[in-house]
């Protein structure tokens, strides 16, 4: 059953010079409900322009997102967010940050304690609760980024490249633990990468785009089974999705 | 018994190894070392420089003794403004007065710097008025307000008031366009209400701004609150310097005026520094010029 939809998806912006260029083009495709769904398409194809308008940062110029809960359509729900950046308030300590998404979310204040806890200690932060995320390295707070976005329990999860900032050792450390927990927690997650062994072992189902605009290439169902092992058939994977998409780095404009 | 063997399980450490490294780190050498180097960096320098201005007035003095009043004299008088009170009563009074202008501009610059940063109309309509303002001196606002108000309280709360509100609005308004969108963004992704982005989000990136505001402001404040006093109040360090020249008390103006800075040197190095070291404790110390 899906979670979220995306029908028709068109977007355009206003380049300096005053002239429209379109970013998605009829994009359509659905996120499975407890399945990691990865984007996958070139850099600067939309991806995160669709997530910003997922989220509401933006607005689609044509087109639909339906969000989905029990086969009844809904308004925009809470959505839990993992950033490229881990876009953390520097001045509240790493638990005060994920308190304040927990009083966004309208979380009851006497759970805010057990979900600091909990999350964090999933995220292999447990003791980092009063730290300022200064301190704390780029993958640490990447991961407190991840634990803000799982603490507020909400059915969607979206990821924008949130592990293209952070060195191949850590990211690689996080993809492990950010898959476990999809698992776990059996979220509805929409994942944009451009990166493919990554799109291969976090994935339940890809979904490549085109170069811009971006419209749907392939939806591919992973064969891959979990819990899931960084080897071989990653990379196997990995290449057949190659084939199937253009990863070419070109002037897009 | 080898050195690499693990310890008997009956003989336990007293401290922890962690707690063992902190307490020798505490008492190296190295520590006490650096702690005495920060030490006399931090005090030598202004200590210095007090002692020059001593060492320029004594000479002063010396050449010119009966134009000038000489540093015992002056510090005697400053004693004894001090120990009969005096100075403590009328320094209330104009530290209240200051207060109590600089809370009402901060409260509506902070108002109208983030309108006019997030606003556009908000800024085409209090960007000129904000720079005619910051043209006109705080000794005109200080006659503009005792003409309006005449001598009670309100003259110089408006006074100090109308002279910092441009220069606080500027700096906030300049804060406030160099906010990070990407903070903004994270808070509306997270359902953040419109007050906890103000609290949570706006103001603790506007503290920078709002401390350089504040300690310029302060001295434009004090300056304002000492002129008013001078004709429109009847209390105040502004009206004690105004009597002690009425007679041509030179120790008295020097006194009061060294009392005043000193009284300013304990505002800013007591509270205002104070205040802000809490506020950016989440900042790691950044050395620029490490060797």
């Amino acid at each position: 059953m899906a979670n979220l939809v995306v029908k028709d998806a068109e977007k355009w912006f206003r380049r300096e010079d005053g002239q429209p260029v379109k970013i998605l083009n009829r994009l359509s495709f659905e996120a499975r409900e407890g399945c990691v769904t990865v984007l996958v398409g070139p850099s600067g194809c939309g991806k995160s322009t669709l997530l910003n308008s997922i989220v509401g940062l933006e607005r689609l110029d044509r087109g639909e997102l339906l969000f989905v809960k029990n086969g009844a359509q809904r308004e925009r729900p809470l959505i839990g967010y993992v950033f490229q950046s881990p876009r953390l308030l520097p001045w509240k300590t790493v638990g005060d940050n994920i308190r304040l998404a927990l009083k966004g979310a309208a979380v009851d204040r006497r759970e805010w304690e057990r979900r600091v806890e909990r999350y964090l200690e999933m995220v292999g932060l447990g003791e980092y609760a009063n730290q300022y995320p200064l301190y704390l390295s780029g993958g640490q707070r990447q991961r407190v980024g991840l634990a803000r976005a799982l603490a507020i329990e909400s059915d969607l999860v979206l990821m924008d490249e949130p592990f293209a900032s952070v060195d191949e050792l850590t990211a690689r450390q996080l993809r492990q633990t950010t898959r476990h927990l999809c698992e776990e927690l059996h979220r509805t997650v929409l994942f944009v990468t451009h990166n493919l062994p990554e799109a291969a072992y976090m994935s339940d189902f890809v979904v490549t785009l085109t170069r811009r605009p971006a419209s749907l290439q392939e939806y591919v169902a992973n064969p891959l089974g979990s819990p899931r092992q960084w080897g071989p058939e990653i990379y196997n994977f990995a290449a057949d999705l190659e084939n199937k998409v253009t990863l070419k780095e070109e002037t897009l404009l | 018994m080898h050195s690499g063997m693990a310890p008997s399980p009956d003989i336990q450490p007293a401290i922890s190894s962690k707690e063992q490294d902190a307490a020798h780190f505490q008492e190296s050498p190295f520590v006490v070392r650096h702690l005495g180097r920060e030490i006399i960096a931090r005090i030598v320098p202004p200590l210095l420089a007090a002692v020059s201005v001593l060492a320029i007035w004594l000479l002063l003095y010396l050449i010119f003794p009966r134009l000038l009043p000489g540093p015992v004299s002056t510090f005697a008088e400053a004693l004894r403004l001090l120990e009969d009170g005096t100075f403590f009563f009328h320094m209330l009074q104009s530290l209240r007065r200051v207060f109590v202008g600089a809370t009402i501009a901060m409260f509506f610059s902070v108002a109208v710097g983030i309108y006019m940063g997030t606003v556009l109309v908000g800024e085409r309509f209090f960007q000129p008025l904000v720079v005619v303002g910051l043209t006109i001196p705080g000794l005109m606002w200080a006659l503009i307000a005792v003409m309006l108000f005449g001598i009670n309280e309100i003259a110089p709360y408006f006074a100090v008031a109308v002279t910092i509100f441009p220069m606080l609005v500027i700096n906030i308004w300049a804060g406030v366009k160099a906010l990070d969108k990407e903070l903004i963004d994270m808070s509306h992704v997270f359902h953040f209400t419109p007050w906890m982005k103000v609290s949570q989000v706006i103001i603790p990136q506007l503290v920078p701004n709002i401390f350089a505001a504040t300690r310029y402001g302060l001295g434009l404040a004090w300056k304002v609150v000492v002129v008013v006093e001078m004709f429109g109040t009847s209390n105040g360090v502004g009206y004690q310097v105004m009597k002690a020249y009425q007679v041509f008390n030179m120790e008295g103006v020097i006194a009061w005026t060294l009392t005043f800075v000193a009284a300013m040197i304990v505002i800013e190095y007591g509270i205002i520094n104070y205040v802000e070291r809490r506020l950016t404790a989440w900042r790691p110390k950044i050395d620029v010029w490490r060797r």
